[in-house]
């Protein structure tokens, strides 16, 4: 009787543990986490639903959603990963953050994933600022460059020199076909620089040489090129409240049919076609601006994923990435919300044409970006370049610059104390000479 | 023997105050940076050639000093008031000095969100009843000339109990007879006040001066949460100066510069305010 | 005179009421918004009986982590501060309180000078400590800064306590065959328990309003004190900026403090009192 008990309850104790065995055996889904700012995050919902049904038992896939505003994004990741602790597995990462993760050594390399064929798929403005030190670390979700919008009612054909610009604008405003001439963003903030980025290689200079390693804004193109911003304002092309623009006040003034041209990017395209936009059908796109013997330029902004070095589940975040970045996500994300898509073919697509009509150009636009330097310290730069070139707008010049092209004393001083400033941090903060 | 027992809350405090200043006056000679890895690398003095250059430094350490001397100046005069108000006798006294205690109790970035609200353009109280008044839209967060303002305004409500509380002391330390002696002899209050209450309560108002000039000079929470140091940079303080170079910027040997800069900035005020002090107080000896 | 009182009371009164609104008036905006509907925040024009709302406090406790979880680790974080600053703060108090003089002056100089340091410039030296140590993202090592940055005011309100007490006592007790636990434990303990009330709650306060260190040393977001949690709050508007739910969380942070503030407030007078006094 004893034994039988006792054999009865071995048996149950066993079918407990091969139970167990069993459960545990049983496959959880991975759990990948990435964050985004709100607007992606938000973009994406339906996409990252779709995924987990995909891979359900898997993969299960969340989308964290952190702030709207760009550096806070970067600010939280940044208070976690300097602490050692890694919370999510892969982060939606702007053009101009990443050698700063990258070189802190916070990134895993996706080369093994991500080879030369699925590189030369992509357009020329989304396989820019994905590499650092030779390795790839970033794969790209949304380019966007900066363009000219040109009034079609106003001219017929858009201006391709700053000469012609300024001569157009000031032409326009004198005359009094419209209240203000050319808007841009003149702020002292990031869309700043982004906007002298393509007046600089316009005048054919550049803010970093990729080959030396050196800024070269201590060069006459430099100069000149801040010359000629300074000069839109005091020549009356563009309204003084320049200085005080950043990209919705310039949509703002040309939605409302006050301005002849704007620097903008491809996002401003679908507003301006809106019932309410007062120059609806009569906006064109075109490259900026540059001399008779440079190539225009096109600053580029793109965001991409890439995935954190401590993540523990590296391929499921990989294939996530793969998933969000595909053609089918790209077209979804264009469709409905108007992002910018990666792969060249996406931009000869007629249901993606017939949507946008100025996706060809946007498309040729991308096939001229420039980046902005690609260092660690970018940030710090940038905010030297902005205060000094913010300063010059600012300022009241002592004749006015009517020789479009030439440096003034003034703008040759601002880009000078750029330059020496800017040497000077790379030097205290341990840049190889 | 029992001496020991001291060193330990002697030793976590000379590590915590004492440890930091070393190693930043230590780092500021050393590149620290993304670029080294985070790793101190000996760099001469480039760190201090970079700050005497750096306009964003000096500008932000003439806003820190414009913004801790007004604050604590206004703090100041407030505080004393209440404290007149609170020292005299009456029913209920202490439910308000409680109540009043409040706004200290609360974080600072607490009530920081608050006042984004309170301020806010278009829909904050304030905002309504300046348009409701004609003023039209005051702009109180947007504009660089008046953001700086309400930073002085958060910063006032909330330490101002702090000083009350402390000049109160003070002022319980006055005994009554002084008071009668004066008014007997034909004194006004007013005058009552300025012979008798602020002298004797100086070394409180030092005191309170000296404490307060300090953590004003190091304003970090109100700032990062109310304004980020906008607009344009117009309300950026030294400390959210340092703590971007080492938390955005990853540039922990600048970090340190900025904060050994600023630390002797503070020290260079308060000695210069001590000196104008003794100047001030040789005249009045000078008085009959 | 009593005529002079009189008026002085109807100004009083008045001066009173303004001081009260002046130290009320945020808060009770923020109460009041808390409770109004996000379309009424905008919009005055909503007629009184359709403003109100109970949603934002709903999505507040329903967040992930829920609210209540930021006033949970401000209190560990503070309890331990507490108690560690004490443990250390006591016995160190009742030695100063027994050197001579000279090398008291000295010290409370040096005590002093801590005491007015802008602890923000610590940020920097103690993430290194946090990284090396790997002490960062954890309540308990939080509170190691925490009673170093409190030490000062501990220190000068337990040492004056200690040094009010009569000289003979702690003879008396040594005469009577206590060791210096006993000594402290039953003697000495118990009569300056007025000022390790005062230093308690004043070191509480502290540890719960602190913002530097604890941004710098906590990233997770279930860990995160109160104004680490409002921070983030603050920074993370997405489209329209959601300011009943911050409102409200305004309130449901506030309330801890005021309770705390209203029932300790003869403590936190005397502390902060007795510290003006002799520092």
């Amino acid at each position: 009787m004893r034994r039988g008990f006792r054999i009865a309850s071995g048996l149950i104790g066993l079918l407990f543990v091969l139970a167990c065995l069993a459960w545990s055996g049983q496959k959880q889904p991975v759990p990948v986490s990435i964050l985004m700012p709100a607007p992606y995050a938000d973009a994406s919902t339906q996409m990252v639903e779709a995924f987990n049904r995909e891979h359900r038992g898997s993969i299960h896939l969340e989308v964290i959603r952190g702030p709207l505003e760009t550096e806070s994004i970067s600010d939280l990741a940044i208070s976690s990963l300097l602490l050692g602790d890694t919370p999510f597995d892969a982060l939606l990462m702007d053009v101009t953050w990443l050698p700063k993760y990258a070189e802190a050594g916070w990134l895993e390399p996706l080369d093994p994933w991500f080879d030369q064929a699925a590189l030369d798929q992509l357009i020329l403005g989304a396989r820019l600022g994905n590499h650092h030190k030779g390795q790839l670390y970033r794969w790209p979700l949304g380019a966007d460059v900066g363009v000219l919008y040109w009034r079609t009612d106003l001219m017929d054909s858009p201006p391709s020199t700053p000469e012609q610009l300024s001569d157009i604008a000031i032409n326009l405003v004198q005359t009094k076909r419209v209240t203000n001439g050319y808007v841009w963003q003149g702020r002292q903030y990031e869309g700043l620089s982004c906007n002298f980025v393509e007046v600089l290689h316009g005048f054919g200079g550049q803010w970093l040489n990729p080959a030396t390693g050196q800024l070269e804004l201590d060069a006459t193109s430099a100069a000149r090129a801040a010359a000629w911003m300074q000069s839109l304002i005091t020549t009356g092309a563009s309204p003084k409240a320049v200085i005080n623009y950043s990209e919705s006040e310039s949509l703002q003034a040309f939605k409302a049919g006050d301005a002849a041209f704007m620097r903008n990017w491809p996002y401003a395209w679908a507003e301006l076609q809106k019932p309410e936009s007062n120059v609806r059908g009569n906006v064109g796109i075109a490259l900026m601006v540059a001399e008779p013997d440079q190539s225009p330029a096109a600053t580029v902004g793109s965001w991409g994923l890439s995935l954190l070095k401590q993540s523990p589940h590296q391929e499921a975040a990989v294939e996530a990435i793969r998933y969000l970045t595909s053609e089918a996500a790209q077209r979804e994300r264009f469709l409905n919300q108007g992002y910018t898509p990666t792969s060249k073919s996406l931009f000869r697509d007629p249901e993606l044409i017939a949507v946008s009509s100025a996706l060809p150009e946007i498309a040729k636009a991308l096939e001229y970006s420039v980046s902005r330097p690609p260092s660690p310290l970018y940030a710090q730069l940038s905010d030297l370049l902005q205060r000094q070139l913010n300063g010059l707008l600012t300022a009241e010049p002592e004749k006015t610059n009517r020789d479009v092209g030439t440096a003034t004393a003034a703008s040759a001083a601002a880009m000078n104390r750029v330059q020496t400033k800017s040497d000077m941090l790379l030097k205290a903060t341990g840049a190889e000479a | 023997m029992t001496v020991l027992l001291a060193f330990p809350a002697l030793l976590l405090m000379a590590v915590v105050f004492g440890w930091p200043m070393l190693r930043y006056a230590w780092l500021s000679f050393h590149a620290d940076s993304v670029l080294t890895g985070l790793v101190p690398v000996p760099n001469g003095g480039a760190n201090w050639l970079r700050l005497l250059t750096d306009s964003r430094f000096w500008l932000d350490a003439g806003q820190t000093t414009r913004f801790a001397i007004v604050s604590v100046g206004l703090e100041l005069i407030l505080a004393l008031a209440i404290a007149l108000l609170l020292d005299q006798r009456w029913r209920g006294r202490s439910a308000v000095r409680a109540l009043s205690l409040l706004p200290w109790a609360l974080p600072t970035t607490m009530m920081a969100l608050g006042w984004r609200w309170i301020f806010n353009t278009p829909y904050g109280p304030i905002e309504q009843v300046a348009e409701a008044a004609g003023f039209g839209p005051l702009n109180l967060l947007s504009t660089p000339a008046m953001t700086w303002i309400v930073t002085v305004l958060a910063d006032v409500w909330k330490t101002t109990p702090f000083i009350t509380l402390i000049l109160l002391a003070g002022l319980q330390t006055i005994p009554e007879d002084l008071y009668a002696a004066f008014r007997l002899e034909g004194g006004s209050a007013f005058q009552a006040l300025r012979r008798v209450t602020i002298p004797l309560l100086m070394p409180y108002i030092l005191l309170s001066l000296l404490f307060r000039m300090a953590q004003a000079f190091g304003v970090f929470d109100l700032i990062q949460v109310l304004t980020g140091g906008g607009p344009a940079g117009s309300t950026e303080s030294l400390a959210l100066y340092a703590y971007l170079n080492g938390m955005r910027f990853l540039d922990f040997g600048y970090s340190a510069t900025v904060m050994v800069g600023g630390f002797l900035l503070l020290t260079a005020l308060i000695l210069l305010g001590a000196l104008l002090l003794r100047m001030t107080g040789a005249l009045r000896a000078m008085q009959p | 005179m009593s005529s002079k009182r009189s008026w002085v009371s109807s100004r009083h009164a008045v001066l009173v009421t303004l001081l009260l609104i002046w130290s009320l008036a945020p808060m009770i905006w923020q109460l009041i918004s808390s409770f109004t509907s996000s379309e009424a925040l905008v919009n005055g024009a909503i007629p009184f009986q359709n403003r109100w709302t109970l949603i934002h406090y709903r999505e507040l406790l329903s967040s992930d982590p829920p609210f209540w979880r930021y006033l949970l680790n401000s209190t560990v974080v503070a309890g331990a501060s507490t108690v560690l600053t004490l443990v250390l703060a006591v016995p160190a108090a009742y030695v100063l309180a027994q050197l001579p003089r000279r090398w008291r002056r000295s010290i409370r100089s040096g005590v002093i000078a801590a005491a007015l340091f802008p602890y923000v410039l610590l940020f920097l030296a103690l993430l290194e400590l946090a990284r090396n140590f790997h002490l960062g993202n954890s309540l308990f090592a939080l509170a190691l800064p925490y009673s170093a940055l409190a030490m000062p005011l501990a220190l000068l309100l337990l040492t004056a306590a200690f040094e009010g007490l009569p000289k003979d006592l702690d003879d008396a007790a040594r005469l009577e065959g206590l060791t210096l636990g006993q000594r402290l434990r039953w003697v000495m303990l118990p009569l300056i328990a007025p000022a390790s009330a005062s230093t308690a709650i004043l070191v509480f306060l502290f540890a719960w309003n602190e913002y530097p260190i604890a941004l710098t040393w906590l990233s997770r977001s279930d860990l995160l004190t109160l104004p680490v949690a409002m921070a983030r709050i603050a920074g993370s508007s997405i489209y329209s900026i959601p300011y009943g739910a911050y409102a409200a969380a305004t309130v449901i942070g506030a309330i801890p403090l005021l309770l705390l503030v209203l029932l300790f407030q003869r403590q936190i007078v005397s502390g902060l009192t007795n510290g003006a006094i002799k520092g």
